[in-house]
């Protein structure tokens, strides 16, 4: 039975890990401490894994999870750099039709998420996703209404340190 | 056209992450062990219960037992502190309910509701046993009063019952410096989202 979890764990977890990614690439600015906080997403996924039902998709639920440990589980080791490191992520957009304006639009949107604070963050990492307000708002815990308000001062925000 | 919709195509686009993980290290993840902030509550925590009551093991409790049959204070002191215990048991039972609570599948919300609940038992344990402290210190210091009434002057009196207060003070004083240095730095990031997503409730 345990044998069987594992396995099935373990394959929904590799195909979707893309998502734990783009978290810890939200979340930090270094390779050792996205490293670290895709670790810490990895134990939580696992330690809740046997009450995931399946009555919604594993991604979807890998969402909160994730989101959720990097909110308010995660704590950002001491060995950390503080400076911005980006260059250490690959950012690189696909080789085929080579065309560095996304690969810059994407460095500033990465650089510019980064300033906002934690909840800012998930809710526009949830935006960029195309997470429904529904989702959203279930995820956070808070109202329909409230995840919009909060949504478009955080989209004002980031226009700001994008555009300002 | 909204300008973060271009910089959305860019995060549409952006690359899968170069270095996956395979199933083994995902694996071997997943059977590390955690070092959140939750954990170190709960670690913090039995440490503080432990700490708090092993202190008695410093103390030469027959001494101790005699000074307060000379005060009369035994029957204050052993009921006070069978209630103590029970109290203790009781901080306990519901530190460890809170803790057993807090789920990673909970709303972001919710989940930082109980990990704050949970830190907050420890607190109220603490902030008890502080002020079971200051009783005892009190008392003992009435009880020596009054059963020295008689030898001591005015000034003596006054004497006494300052400086108890202040050695008091200052030893409580530290002990909540101490304390919330411990859950400060644990916490500050925690409770800042916290009121983050609580303000909204507020303000609509």
């Amino acid at each position: 039975m345990q044998k069987d979890l594992e396995t099935k764990f373990l394959s929904d977890f590799e195909q979707n890990q893309n998502i734990a990614h783009k978290i810890c690439r939200v979340y930090t600015t270094n390779q050792s401490a996205h490293n670290d906080l895709f670790q810490e997403i990895t134990i939580q996924l696992w330690k809740n894994y046997p009450k995931f039902r399946g009555d919604s998709k594993f991604s979807t639920w890998m969402y909160r999870v994730a989101l959720n440990t990097a909110i308010s589980l995660y704590r950002k080791s001491t060995r950390s750099i503080k400076t911005q490191d980006i260059s250490d992520f690959a950012y690189k957009i696909k080789a085929t039709d080579y065309d560095d304006t996304e690969e810059i639009q994407l460095k500033a949107l990465y650089k510019a998420i980064h300033k906002l604070n934690d909840i800012d963050k998930a809710l526009i990492f949830l935006y960029l996703e195309d997470k429904p307000y529904k989702e959203i708002s279930e995820t956070l815990g808070i109202t329909s209404v409230n995840a919009r308000v909060k949504m478009n001062r955080a989209k004002e925000k980031l226009k700001n340190i994008l555009n300002p | 056209m909204d300008v973060l919709e271009n910089y959305k195509k860019a995060w549409d686009n952006q690359p899968e992450e170069v270095s996956k993980f395979s199933a083994i290290e995902i694996y071997k993840m997943a059977q590390s062990k955690s070092s959140s902030i939750v954990k170190w509550i709960f670690i913090i925590g039995i440490l503080e219960f432990i700490v708090l009551n092993s202190l008695y093991f410093f103390i030469d409790m027959e001494e101790a037992n005699k000074e307060y049959e000379k005060l009369g204070l035994e029957n204050f002191i052993f009921y006070s502190q069978l209630a103590a215990y029970a109290i203790l048991f009781y901080f306990l039972s519901m530190f460890y309910k809170n803790y057993k609570r807090i789920s990673t599948i909970d709303s972001t919300k919710t989940l930082m509701k109980k990990i704050i609940k949970t830190r907050k038992t420890v607190r109220n344990y603490v902030l008890f046993n502080l002020g079971y402290l200051a009783l005892v210190m009190i008392v003992v210091t009435i009880a020596t009063i009054n059963t020295s009434f008689d030898d001591l002057n005015g000034k003596q009196l006054l004497l006494i019952t300052v400086s108890t207060l202040i050695a008091t003070l200052l030893f409580l004083g530290v002990l909540w410096l101490f304390y919330q240095l411990i859950y400060g730095i644990l916490l500050r990031k925690l409770n800042r989202n916290y009121k983050e997503l609580a303000k909204l409730d507020v303000s609509n």
